[in-house]
Order: structure tokens, then C-alpha cells, then sequence
């Protein structure tokens, strides 16, 4: 502990001297201790700039410690924008300074900062573009000097996969995450988790107030999940050793912290409490989000979570309010929180000499702190006027001879790259003073934190009594607490958490804030409670939160909302020096003040147009400054001026944490493992994954050849099966089919479609018989999701009485397609499926192997003799093996979708989506003989549209074709053309073995290409290179056109 | 030093009890209007009545990207003379719409998508709109980053790359169109909120807004998500679903990702900004509604995509999300109509995802079938009546759902 810039640890010091940590900085070694921030250890080193500005290149330091800017943003492990006030430190880290050319003290694009006369609010907008082709130059120009942080796109891809963010193979934590990820063979879960959490209560902020209201509703049994964002609980009490009532503040909070910690401990069930837990929002439906920063015990690096709650306590806490002076953004101004929690919480010295410039007394009790510390304060100016402070604390600085200048605010920051002297002046009246020091701590008294109350839709309106934007309207289940409602004794902030929590209580337990129509009680309390105990808690809580409003009681007894400071910017502002309203964007005063002489003069257009608030650092910085500034401009009362909209997230989460193990929920079918096994090469479809090829030869000729020629075998489990049974079945079906359902026999398949209403082709499949009012049916892949809600939609006004039962997932499919299909299924069954016993487009229910009972359709899709087994999923393996066994003397391979793909356009069968879109109809795409055109009584869906269309001319149409030989062979996509117009494309084409030639279906306009006429399509995949040719109408289907295969 | 003096962009007009034309919606679609009306063809006297402030609405909430690869010819069409406006405004206007011309990369993860994306690109390139088809490995030579391995669950099977496409500052062409329309007279009226519409004979002859009821002889419905609660005064039902489209941006970083970039299988675009930070969004909320609220889901739904598609991007942050409506019609086309059965009466909704690319273009569009009451041949496609007799345009192949089934 030799270290200069180090202060011997207090009793509130949270780093572990015990513990150095190596780490670099530009490659310099550094050393810093357990429990630093990577800025706390560069600070305690002699950084004093840690990075230049986006636009001005002025030198930044060291702001906030709380991430309010991006002055202290950094390359961390060459991950960019790492904020440094933020980031705990680790061993071996490597640090380097964002947005400098060469040392960020030397910076060489420091000049800029003299051209900010040429560079007035919005003036890209005015310049530039004339002439407009060297505007070019002046973008590329623009875009080199914006941004911050520098990205290697390349970063995470190589060999090992994602591991983009870099820091995720480090720390000792295993690579993969447990559930999920690494089982199925993805890369990349790392060490992100994600927790989904819900809670009767749930508090933001770990402070007094949201500990004692945690308590409040703890004790009465209802579960509580408290969000803190630092490392620990106590709020600002942590680090404060003023005596108060005999002990010391942050004794204090420790205890206050102990009791829940001990509850917590005791009921887990009951109390949650998560620390280094920023909450990024709170969204609808009290739903609050946020991660938590593991620490070395925690089995992620970062945890994604999400809380549902009944009710919401808001105790968020306050912040520095920036006073807006000359030179505010120099390196040694600080804000008052900042220069504190570095000598107090990380031990750090801020200084030798300092000045004071404050609106509110916790500034006062700091200055008196640093002073105990040994910290030299010159003066403290309190920018209220006289008799506003605490009278203690005034007399505590008169004591140790520090000038306190009441009605006093800094005016003026000196030193080129740090602060060397500070100017101050009276708030109103002339006069100044100038001070030598290193270090000017500055604000313009505390604002709350209202990012989490604006993002769970409060409404708020500016408080001319503690000069800061207040909620004046909470949403139901809502309460606010502490000293983000002005409060600042202990005891007021301890009670007013306690009477938020009470509220809590009340809410969720049937009080009379409960919001309408939300549900009556959370599950885990209802199994915990009986209903008379909760009627004697609401009673209990009603009477404690009754009794904790009465004037009688503490919370009254103890101080309210102190008067806050309403100064808008320092004295003698401008001048020729930039005033910061704005960190991250370099947006000044004057910059507030040419914005709107331009006619942007409300926060929300300046906001837009100069840049406010649009940094890392949001609202943080320039809110309240820049609706009050403005207000003042416009000559509007202060309480007429809303700040900009506070936009979520509130803590800027990075997409690795938000992304979490990245969960891949698509279905896999029973078969996934055998398929794999052959070499299936497998894509996404919808929800599902498939086998799409079983060789790298795309066109999947084998795989073609052996269907037609021997047996294919397919996995077609994800195909959509259904029951529908009940008394007004046929109905339903009548309804939804566009074919006449009544003539569904038993042991027969019934082919047939359902239309949208328009008339477009949606799904199409089978129905079969297979009882009194009892059928079953089948959709395509892409629709079993959605059949159910289909079938209901469309009966919905009908009181019929049926029952859809979706077995997709229940009954596997396997399809053996091809001239030896028969053969194999003899094998495997004594059931008679010869063609006189089980004909085409028969369905029967056959016993295959050791008694395992299939349905067994015989189908036609893709062309040849093929029967297609419907066996419950875990039989699916088994009469897999069996069919493999069987066939292989028979030649049996396994096909996937990209062969059934080719081989059923081939036969001219449409698939929904290839050969239909928003344009057709079922009549268009030449299904219409599926349409029951005299029903008028079922209402069918997409009936009257198809009638409407039916007498229109030209609409697109779907043909057939051969390609002509000679000229070219077009693809999927090409565009049919007739003269320089597009009348069509080309839906799907391929040559075919069986064919010898290359046939194809096209989407083309009416009245273009008859029967036997010639279509002229084009292909041009880059410009210059077409590739026309044409080809001749041929009618579907092209191969084996009377379906003599199918059917023997 | 033109840039150095400071004035303001439009000047407050007083509100006046007659205007000869009326627009609603102070968004790039009704400001163009106004602007070309004055400009093309001498009408002056035109309104512009906006509810809350300039740009509030899909103008000032969407991701700025611009193209003209759209799916069908009579869009296309539409669309490239939309894209080659830009230049010429920024001109015209003497305002700097930061036009960013870095092309746009579609990405296809399935066999489907290639033959979606050859038929696009042959029907650009016959129009002499450069598109070009990529393989995966193209794709990433255009795109270093992205990861084109078969690691992610939707591996990259083909590009759509569309030179021409860009971003475009959207709040520099609201301004911009607004100097350029109240240089040449118009009135704009900011917090405007029109509360009613008066018709007599079978025309429209004024509305009724929250400062006073303002006579005219032509009014203009283009507010984008709010035109349905606006048709509707009149009794007009307009098959437009308003659904809540997100989109956020991350902190900011130096220039490193050189186009535009989009990928429908995760539902997402990306782009980076003039200020560094990328700029992405594309999810819908699926059920109807006039709410802006964005959601949890959503953020992480993207980042999920993201690091996906870029793994470098997985230590980026996202430092804002917010959300606007998109006037979503059955076949994504829009409605640009004069024929509604009012007399005077002109609508302009129902861009869904397009609104912004195509403001200026079809505010030209507008103006000119609002100057001579005649349709022009461009806007022949868009017409209302398109929905009633079934004739959906080709904008989208697959049959869209929004809200309930239909």
C-alpha cells in the first residue's frame, strides 16, 4: 500500500488491499486491488485522462464512478465502449483509451477543440452537399471521426465460434452452458445464463428505503425480489461515516441490510436479494428486467433475468444534477459522488487541493469528509443562498476554516488538460473568486433517478419544491420510496420505503389500490396462504400502512422533502469557453441556444437535432439540465419544460448477456439421430428441423434416381395429423375444406384443400374416415401449428360441438416411396397390402413387426407406389430399423426434402408458398376442381372469393413448361417476360433424369402463353450478364401423366 | 459561411380559417406533399396540420434505410425514383440529408429464398436497377463479420446486393422538406390535432383540429399509423392494421460495418449510422394496436439474432430502444387513393414497413393527383379497390396475417 494515490482503507473501503491485481494500461503495467473498478485503479495510478470527446477531442477524465458518461469508456480486452467507472477490475485485463490518435494526453486531433466556432449545432446539415458529388468525400470524412469504441468485425469467427466479447474463456468458468446449448452442439452459450423470475413485490434499489420496504413486505409473507446495482446493499448510507443518532451512517445501513440479508437467508422462498443487478426496465405488465454481474462465485459471467410482479416499489435513489459551468468537462471535474465513493468506497486519493461547487447538503458533508480524509479544501460554494444548509454541517466546514460561499456556483474550470484553478461566482451579482486546486467537485444539488419511474409509465412534473421532475401519476401497483422523492434524512428515507412496502401489501393482497382486472392473488402465495390468513394480513398491512400515513406516526415525525436547488448553469456562462450540457455528443450551451434559434427549442427536437441525450450516457446527463435551460430560453416557467422521453434500456446490457444461452427451440423428429447417422444434412423449416439432403450434390440425384427406380425412404414426421370427432365434425369440415367433405369414406383418402378468404391456397392434405363423426386428416408442416386456432376461427360464431386434436407431435411419419415400396412392406406385416387389398389412395390400419399398429396411407406425392406410416413417435425408431432391414436387399435409401421437393414438381404437385402467393387463388394455380362450387350452404372459407375471381381477366395463372433445348437452362426465379414487360417468373424448374429434359411451373399473366405456346423467360443474377431463353406451355404433370406408377 | 448563420428552419404561420389545401400528418409523406404542391404546381396555400411535433411519428422512428429492390415491377418502379430523389433534394432543399449510399445486402437462409432473391434480382436489372445475387462466400466479402459458417441455426445461403440502397438522416428530410414546403408558403401547424372532418354535397369542405375548425377545398389524409382513426370520421374503413414496430441502437463505435444488412429468416436489419452506433430493428408486434411502448422481448429477441448473424457484435451494448407504428396492409403495398367517395378528399397510408424510402416520392405523386385530380399512371397499382375485387398486389409473396385471420 505504498501507492501514492491511495488513502488508508476506512471502515466503509471495499477493495482488498491483500489482493493486487496486475493489469495493463496502453500496455503499461498497472496494479490495481480486489473490489476496484478498473477506473478507480487507473485513477489511484495518476490516469487522469481517460479518453478525448467524439467531436471536440477535448481530454475527458473521470466523471460519475457511476456510468452517466462516456468520458470514461474504454477498450477493454479488445472489447470497445467498456465502461471503466463500471467494470470491475481482474487480473491480466488489458485497458486502452478510446477515440485518441496516439497518447490520449498528446492527443493529435485535439485541435478540433478551436474550430468550435465553425461548428455550430446542426451545421452538417448546412453543409456539404454542394456541390453534391464531393459529398462523398466529406460522409466518409464525417463517418471516420464518429463513433468511439473500434470493432474488429472478424472478432469471434474463428474455429472456436462466438467468443466475440473476449473475455468469456477466462475467469476459470466452463465454456459451455449446461442446459441447452451444448448438448445439441451449438456454439457460443458461453457463460451468459437467464432466469425467469416472478415476485409479489419488486423492489429497484438496495438502498435504505428499498431494504426497509423489501422488510415491510417480507414480514407479511409476501415474495420480494430486490434489484440493487451495486455490489451491495445500504444505498448511500454505505459510504457515509457521518454520526448519526450515535452511530455512524453506514453502520446503519449495514444493519439494515443485515436484517433482510438474514430473512433472505432464513426464507429464501420469501426474499430474493440481487446485487450487481442493474435493471435495464421496467415494461408492461410490471414486467422488470435487468442482468446481474457475476461475481467469482457465480456460475455465469452474466445473467440475463427477467421479473414479473404484482407490484413495483421504486427506490432508485438520486444522482448528481451536472452544473453546467465554463469547463466543465476538464479532467479533475468531478461530480460529487464520484470524488466521494473513490476515497470512501475504493480508498482512493481524489486529490491534494480541492474546491467545492454544490446544491445540496450531502455536498457539504462530503467536502467535510475529504477534508477528515486530508484532502485540502480551498472553499465550498452552495449554490443555495444562506440559511438554506444544514446549520451542523456549515458549522463543521467554518470550523476546520473553510470559506463556505452560500449563493456561490463555479463559473469557470482553468488548466488546459487538467483542472489547475477553478473561478467561482455569485449565482446572481458580480464578483469572483479564484482558487488554486486539483480537483473541482461539482453539482447542481441531486435529481432522482427517474429512468425506472418514466420507463414504468409514471407521469412526472416538475417539483418547484425540491426542483426536480416528480411523479404525479403511478401506474396501479406502483410506489415510489426514498430520496429520489427529496427526502434526505435517514429515518424519512427508512420510513417511506417501509410505507412503499406496506402499500405493497396492501395492493397485492386485495387493498384498495389493486388495479382492476388483474389476477387475484400470485400462485406461490396463494399455496402458502389460506384465505382467512390472507384476509387477517390485508387487515394487518391495512392498519400498518394506515398507521404509517397517520400524522402520529414516524414517517411524519421525521423531516419530508428538503428544498432542492434550482440553478440552471453556473454563473457567467459562455464567453468564449464551452459549457457541457451534454458529455457523450459534445453538446454545449451554446449549442442548446443555436438549436433553438434554428426553431429547435423544446428538449425533444434539440434532443434530435443537437445531439442531447443521445450518447451512452441518455437522460443521465442532460435531462433535467436541458428542459430547465430551455424552459429559461423560451421564457417559460421552469415547471412548462419536460425532459426528453427516458428510453429503455436504463443500463446499457450487451447483446452477448441479452442473447443468454440463445435457447434453439426448433423440434427435432424421433428419427433425428438415424437421419444424422446417414448423413443428413439438415435445415430449419418452420418449427422444425429436417433432413434436406443426404450428399453434397445439391441436386440430390441419387437420391432422386433411387425413388424412381428402387425404394426412398422419408422422414415425414412433422406432418400434420389430426383427430376431429364430435357430433358437428362433418361441419367443421365442410366449412374449412372447399371440397365436398360428405362423400369421406372409410379406408379411403379424401384429397383435398383450404382456401384463406381470399380465395389463396393456405393448406392442403387428407381426411380419412375412421368412425362416426370421427376422421382424421393431415395438413402440410408449415400449417399444424395454426390448425387448430384455423378450424376455431372459422366456427367460432357456430356453437358447433366437435373436438380437433392435434397428434403431430404424438404419432411419427415414415414415407417409403418407390417401385420396390411393396415389396418391403410385405416384410414387415402380414396385413394385405396388395394393389387389389389396399389400392391408391386407400388408408389401412396394418400391424407392422411385433404388433406396433400403423396407419398406412397409400399416397402418391411424389409420383411412384408409396405408403406413408403413421406410427405413435416412440415406435418411430423401430419400424425405422425394421423398413432399413427389409429394404436393403431392395435397395432402400433415405431421401430428404430437397429429392421429395424435386421429385413431386415433377408430377406437377403444388406446394404452398413454391407455386402459390398473395396474387393466386386456388382457381389460378389450377386446383379449382377442388372446389365444391354448389355448396352455398357451409359457408366455406374463401368461397365467394374464388367466385369473384373466377370471371376476372388477367390474372397470373399457374403453367407448366418444358424448357426448349439450346438456348440456356433458367432456375428458380427467373422472370418471364413478354416484350421489356415482367409478366411471370418461373416458380420451379429442374431437369429431370427420369424426363430427359427440364420441365418447370411458372406464375404467369393470363392470356401470355396458352397450351403449346412458348413463354420467353430471362435471368440476370448480376446486371449485363442475362441469360434468356424460352421454353414451350406443357400441362403438369410432367412425369408419368395417367399416374400409372402410383397406382401399381 | 452560408452554414454559420443561424435562422430558423420554418417560421410559426398564423392559423388561418381557410386553406385551398389541407394536409394531415407533418411526417416526409405530407410535408412532401406540401412541398411538391408548392413547387410543381403553384399551390400555395396548403396546411400541414401535425398533432404533436415534427417527424414524431414512422418519420422519426424508423431505421432510415432506403432501396428500390421491392418484389414486383410496379414498385420498383415506384421505389427507384424515390431513390434517386434523394440527391436531388438535398440539392434543391439546400439541406444535407446525409445521404449514406452504401448499398443493402439481403440475407437468404433457405433453398427458397434464392430463387425469391434470383427473381428479384432479374426483375431490378431488366429495370435497370442494380441488384446482384451473392453466394455465402460473396456475401462476406461484402460484409466482413458475418458468419457464413453452417454455426448458426439458420446458416447464410445467399445474398440479395443492392448497391444503390443507403440510410438517409430521417430527421434531416422532415426538416428539410419542411423549409423547403414553408420557403414556398405552406403553413405548418404543430400541435394540430385534427379532431374531426366536414363534408357537405358529398365533398369535403374542413376539418375541426384542436385550435379551431379550418376550412378548405382538398384534403390530404397521410399520418401514416393514425390514418384509419382519421378515415374513419368519415366513415371510411380502410384495411390497414396498425401494429408496433421496434427498433434501438447500440453505443457508438468507429465505421466498421459499410452497408446496410438484413436478414428475414431472424428478422432483423442492421446499419450503421454517420454517428457509429448501429441502428436495427424489423420486429412487429403481431396483435393490433396504437401503442408506442416497446418491449423486453424484443431487445433480446435482436440481440439473440445479432450475435448470430455477427458474433464480434456480442460485446456491444444497446443503448436505446423505442418504437412507432407500421400501417401494415394484407399485401404490404400501399393505398394512395382519391377516390373514396368524397369529393376533395386524398389518402396516403398504409406504407407498413416503406413509409419512409418512399415519402418523397410519393408525396411528388400525391401532389400531382391532388394539382389535376387525375390518378397518374405510376400510381395505377395502389389503388383501394385492389382489396375489394381480390387483387392483391405481388409485394409479398407469402399470404400475410395481421391481427385475426385474414
Amino acid at each position: 500500500m505504498a501507492d501514492a494515490g491511495r488513502l488508508p482503507p476506512g471502515p466503509t473501503c471495499r477493495v482488498d488491499f491483500l489482493r493486487p491485481l496486475p493489469f495493463t494500461y496502453l500496455g503499461r503495467p498497472v496494479t490495481g486491488f480486489a473490489g476496484d473498478r478498473v477506473a478507480s485503479a487507473l485513477y489511484a495510478s495518476g490516469i487522469r485522462i481517460f479518453s478525448r470527446s467524439l467531436k471536440y477531442h477535448r481530454p475527458r477524465g473521470l466523471y460519475s464512478m457511476e456510468g452517466e458518461s462516456s468520458n470514461t469508456f474504454m477498450a477493454i480486452d479488445g472489447v470497445p465502449n467498456e465502461c471503466a467507472e463500471m467494470t470491475a477490475l481482474r487480473a491480466g485485463m488489458s485497458v486502452r483509451a478510446q477515440n485518441v490518435r496516439g497518447d490520449p494526453r498528446t492527443d493529435r486531433f485535439a485541435f478540433i477543440d478551436r474550430f468550435d466556432r465553425m461548428m455550430p449545432a446542426g451545421f452538417y446539415y448546412r453543409l456539404f452537399h454542394r456541390p453534391y458529388r464531393l459529398w462523398p468525400l466529406f460522409q466518409n470524412g464525417l463517418r471516420r471521426m464518429a463513433g468511439t469504441g473500434v470493432l474488429d468485425p472478424r472478432r469471434g469467427l474463428g474455429k472456436d465460434g462466438p467468443r466475440g466479447d473476449g473475455v468469456e474463456a477466462e475467469g476459470g468458468f466452463r465454456a459451455e452452458g449446461g442446459a441447452g446449448g451444448g448438448s445439441r452442439g451449438r456454439m457460443g452459450s458461453g457463460v451468459r445464463a437467464e432466469r425467469y423470475l416472478n415476485a409479489d413485490v419488486a423492489v429497484v434499489g438496495g438502498g435504505a428505503a428499498g431494504v426497509s420496504a423489501a422488510l415491510a413486505a417480507a414480514e407479511n409473507g409476501l415474495r420480494v425480489c430486490l434489484f440493487e446495482r451495486r455490489g451491495w446493499l445500504g444505498g448511500h448510507l454505505d459510504w457515509r461515516t457521518r454520526d448519526f443518532d450515535g452511530v455512524a451512517l453506514h453502520r446503519r445501513g449495514e444493519a439494515l441490510a443485515a436484517r433482510l440479508l438474514e430473512v433472505q437467508s432464513r426464507s429464501p422462498e420469501i426474499v430474493k436479494v440481487f446485487t450487481s443487478s442493474p435493471v435495464t426496465g421496467v415494461w408492461g405488465e410490471n414486467l422488470v428486467t435487468g442482468f446481474t454481474v457475476g461475481t467469482g462465485d457465480d456460475p455465469f459471467r452474466e445473467c440475463h433475468w427477467e421479473c414479473r410482479a404484482e407490484t413495483v416499489v421504486v427506490a432508485a435513489g438520486c444522482m448528481d444534477r451536472p452544473l453546467v459551468f465554463n469547463h466543465n468537462d476538464r479532467p479533475g471535474v468531478m461530480q460529487v459522488g464520484a470524488a466521494w465513493r473513490l476515497a470512501r468506497t475504493y480508498a482512493v486519493r481524489p486529490a491534494r487541493v480541492a474546491v467545492f461547487s454544490v446544491g445540496d447538503d450531502l455536498g457539504l458533508e462530503a467536502a467535510i469528509d475529504l477534508a477528515e480524509l486530508g484532502v485540502e479544501i480551498r472553499a465550498v460554494a452552495d449554490a443555495r443562498e444562506a440559511g438554506r444548509q444544514d446549520p451542523e454541517l456549515v458549522a463543521a466546514l467554518e470550523e476546520r476554516s473553510i470559506p463556505v460561499l452560500s449563493g456561490w456556483a463555479a463559473s469557470r474550470a482553468i488548466g488546459r488538460r487538467r483542472v489547475s484553478a477553478c473561478e467561482l461566482r455569485p449565482v446572481n451579482g458580480a464578483g469572483s473568486r479564484r482558487f488554486q486546486c486539483d480537483l473541482l467537485v461539482a453539482n447542481a444539488g441531486m435529481q432522482p433517478r427517474i429512468g425506472v419511474l418514466a420507463s414504468v409509465g409514471a407521469r412526472l412534473a416538475y417539483c418547484s419544491h425540491t426542483h426536480s421532475y416528480q411523479p404525479i401519476e403511478l401506474p396501479p401497483g406502483v410506489f415510489v420510496a426514498g430520496s429520489m422523492t427529496g427526502l434526505r434524512d435517514p429515518r424519512s428515507i427508512e420510513a417511506s420505503g417501509r410505507l412503499a412496502g406496506l402499500h405493497a401489501v396492501t395492493c397485492c393482497l386485495g387493498g384498495a389500490q389493486k388495479p382492476a382486472g388483474k389476477g387475484a392473488a400470485t400462485g406461490g402465495r396463494e399455496a402458502k396462504a389460506t384465505d382467512r390468513h390472507a384476509a387477517a394480513s390485508v387487515a394487518t398491512a391495512r392498519r400498518a400502512a394506515a398507521a404509517a400515513a397517520s400524522p402520529r406516526h414516524d414517517a411524519h415525525a421525521h423531516p419530508g422533502p428538503v428544498a432542492g436547488c434550482d440553478i440552471r448553469q453556473g454563473p457567467a456562462i459562455g464567453r468564449g469557453a464551452k459549457a457541457f450540457v451534454d458529455l457523450d455528443e459534445d453538446g454545449t450551451y451554446k449549442n442548446v441556444v443555436e438549436s433553438a434559434r434554428q426553431g429547435f427549442d423544446v428538449p425533444e427536437l434539440a434532443k434530435r437535432f443537437g445531439g442531447f441525450g443521445l450518447g451512452p450516457g441518455q437522460y443521465r446527463v442532460a435531462g433535467q439540465n436541458l428542459a430547465m435551460i430551455m424552459a429559461e430560453m423560451r421564457g417559460d416557467p421552469v415547471e412548462a419544460a419536460m425532459p426528453t422521453t427516458v428510453r429503455p434500456p436504463l443500463v446499457p446490457p450487451s447483446l452477448a448477456t441479452l442473447a443468454g444461452p440463445n435457447h434453439d427451440v426448433h423440434k427435432r423428429t424421433p428419427l433425428h439421430g438415424e437421419l444424422a447417422a446417414r448423413g443428413a444434412i439438415f435445415r430449419r423449416a418452420g418449427a422444425w428441423e429436417r433432413a434436406r439432403y443426404f450428399s453434397e450434390d445439391r441436386a440430390c440425384r441419387d437420391e432422386i434416381r433411387n425413388v424412381r427406380r428402387n425404394v426412398g425412404i422419408l422422414d415425414s414426421s412433422p406432418l400434420g395429423k389430426f383427430r376431429i370427432f364430435g357430433p358437428d365434425a362433418l361441419k367443421a369440415l365442410q366449412r374449412i375444406y372447399i371440397s365436398d367433405m360428405r362423400g369421406v369414406r372409410h379406408g379411403r383418402c379424401k384429397y383435398s384443400a383450404m382456401c384463406n378468404d381470399m380465395g389463396q391456397l393456405v393448406d392442403d392434405g387428407v381426411v380419412v374416415r375412421e368412425g362416426e363423426n370421427d376422421y382424421y386428416l393431415t395438413t402440410s408442416s408449415g400449417r399444424a401449428g395454426t390448425t387448430v386456432e384455423w378450424f376455431r376461427y372459422h366456427t367460432r360464431y357456430d356453437g358447433w360441438d366437435y373436438n380437433l386434436v392435434n397428434l403431430t407431435d404424438v404419432l411419427g411419419s415414415l414415407n417409403i416411396a418407390g417401385p420396390n415400396a411393396r415389396k418391403v412392406l410385405e416384410r414387415v406385416t402380414g396385413s394385405d397390402v396388395s394393389n387389389g387389398g389396399f389400392p391408391y389412395l386407400g388408408c389401412r390400419r396394418i400391424t407392422v413387426g411385433d404388433g406396433v399398429e400403423a396407419r398406412c396411407l397409400r399416397l402418391g406425392f411424389v409420383g411412384e407406389l408409396s405408403f406413408e406410416l403413421h406410427v405413435p413417435s416412440s415406435y418411430c425408431r423401430y419400424v425405422w430399423d425394421l423398413l432399413i432391414e427389409a429394404g436393403a436387399d431392395f435397395g432402400i435409401q433415405p431421401f430428404g426434402l430437397e429429392a421429395q421437393y424435386c421429385l413431386r414438381a415433377e408430377k406437377g404437385h403444388v406446394i404452398i408458398g413454391a407455386e402459390s402467393e398473395a396474387r393466386v387463388t386456388l382457381t389460378d394455380i389450377g386446383m379449382g376442381w377442388l372446389w365444391d362450387r354448389e355448396d352455398t350452404v357451409s359457408k366455406k372459407v374463401g368461397a365467394p372469393a374464388l367466385r369473384a375471381c373466377e370471371k376476372q381477366s388477367g390474372r397470373m395463372k399457374l403453367v407448366g413448361f418444358r424448357v426448349d433445348d439450346g438456348l440456356g437452362s433458367p432456375r428458380d426465379g427467373a422472370v418471364v417476360i413478354d416484350g421489356d414487360e415482367i409478366v411471370g417468373y418461373v416458380c420451379t424448374t429442374r431437369r429431370s433424369e427420369a424426363l430427359g429434359w427440364q420441365y418447370g411451373m411458372a406464375l404467369v399473366r393470363e392470356g401470355v402463353a396458352g397450351r403449346g405456346g412458348r413463354i420467353h423467360i430471362r435471368q440476370e443474377e448480376t446486371p449485363g450478364r442475362q441469360e434468356p431463353c424460352t421454353a414451350t406451355v406443357v400441362p403438369p404433370p410432367f412425369y408419368d401423366p395417367e399416374g400409372r406408377r402410383l397406382r401399381s | 459561411m452560408n452554414w454559420l448563420k443561424l435562422r430558423r428552419l420554418w417560421r410559426p404561420a398564423p392559423l388561418k380559417r381557410h386553406y385551398d389545401t389541407v394536409i394531415i400528418g407533418g411526417g416526409v409523406h405530407g410535408l412532401a406533399t406540401a412541398y411538391y404542391l408548392a413547387r410543381n404546381h403553384g399551390i400555395r396555400d396548403v396546411a400541414v396540420l401535425e398533432s404533436q411535433y415534427l417527424g414524431f411519428g414512422g418519420s422519426g422512428r424508423n431505421t432510415a434505410i432506403v432501396r428500390a429492390n421491392q418484389r414486383t415491377a410496379e414498385n420498383v418502379r415506384l421505389y427507384d425514383e424515390g431513390l434517386k430523389l434523394w440527391r436531388v433534394l438535398a440539392d434543391e432543399l439546400d439541406f444535407n440529408l446525409m445521404f449514406f449510399n452504401c448499398g443493402s445486402l439481403l440475407l437468404g437462409h433457405s433453398e427458397a429464398s434464392v430463387g425469391a432473391f434470383r427473381m428479384a434480382a432479374s426483375t431490378h436489372n431488366l429495370m435497370g436497377v442494380h441488384s446482384e445475387l451473392l453466394d455465402p462466400r460473396q456475401c462476406a466479402e461484402v460484409i466482413p463479420g458475418l458468419d457464413i459458417s453452417d454455426r448458426p441455426r439458420f446458416p447464410i445461403q445467399a445474398g440479395l446486393y443492392h448497391p444503390p440502397g443507403g440510410i438517409v438522416r430521417h430527421d434531416a428530410v422532415v426538416w428539410g422538406l419542411a423549409k423547403g414546403a414553408a420557403e414556398r408558403g405552406v403553413h405548418i401547424h404543430q400541435g394540430c390535432e385534427v379532431r374531426g372532418i366536414d363534408a357537405r354535397d358529398g365533398r369535403v369542405v374542413g376539418v375541426r383540429t384542436s385550435l379551431g375548425d379550418i376550412a378548405c377545398n382538398r384534403l390530404g389524409i397521410m399520418a401514416g399509423g393514425y390514418s384509419t382513426a382519421i378515415a374513419a370520421m368519415l366513415g371510411i374503413e380502410l384495411p390497414i392494421h396498425p401494429l408496433t414496430i421496434q427498433a434501438m441502437v447500440t453505443h457508438p463505435l468507429k465505421p466498421f460495418l459499410h452497408h446496410v444488412f438484413s436478414s428475414t429468416a431472424y428478422h432483423v436489419y442492421a446499419n450503421q449510422t454517420l454517428k457509429g452506433e448501429i441502428a436495427t430493428g424489423a420486429h412487429m408486434d403481431p396483435q393490433v394496436n396504437y401503442t408506442t411502448d416497446a418491449t423486453a422481448y424484443y431487445l433480446k429477441h435482436q440481440a439473440e439474432a445479432l450475435v448470430e448473424l455477427m458474433p464480434a457484435l456480442r460485446g456491444v451494448r444497446f443503448m436505446r430502444i423505442w418504437a412507432g407504428l407500421a400501417d401494415m396492409t394484407p399485401d404490404m403495398a400501399p393505398i394512395m387513393e382519391g377516390d373514396l367517395g368524397w369529393g376533395g378528399l386524398y389518402l396516403d397510408a398504409g406504407w407498413g414497413y416503406f413509409g419512409f424510402k418512399s415519402g418523397p416520392v410519393a408525396g411528388k405523386y400525391m401532389a400531382e393527383y391532388m394539382a389535376s385530380g387525375e390518378r397518374p399512371e405510376v400510381l395505377k397499382a395502389f389503388q383501394l379497390k385492389r382489396f375489394l375485387e381480390n387483387r392483391y398486389s405481388g409485394e409479398t409473396a407469402a399470404v400475410m396475417k395481421y391481427g385475426h385471420w385474414d
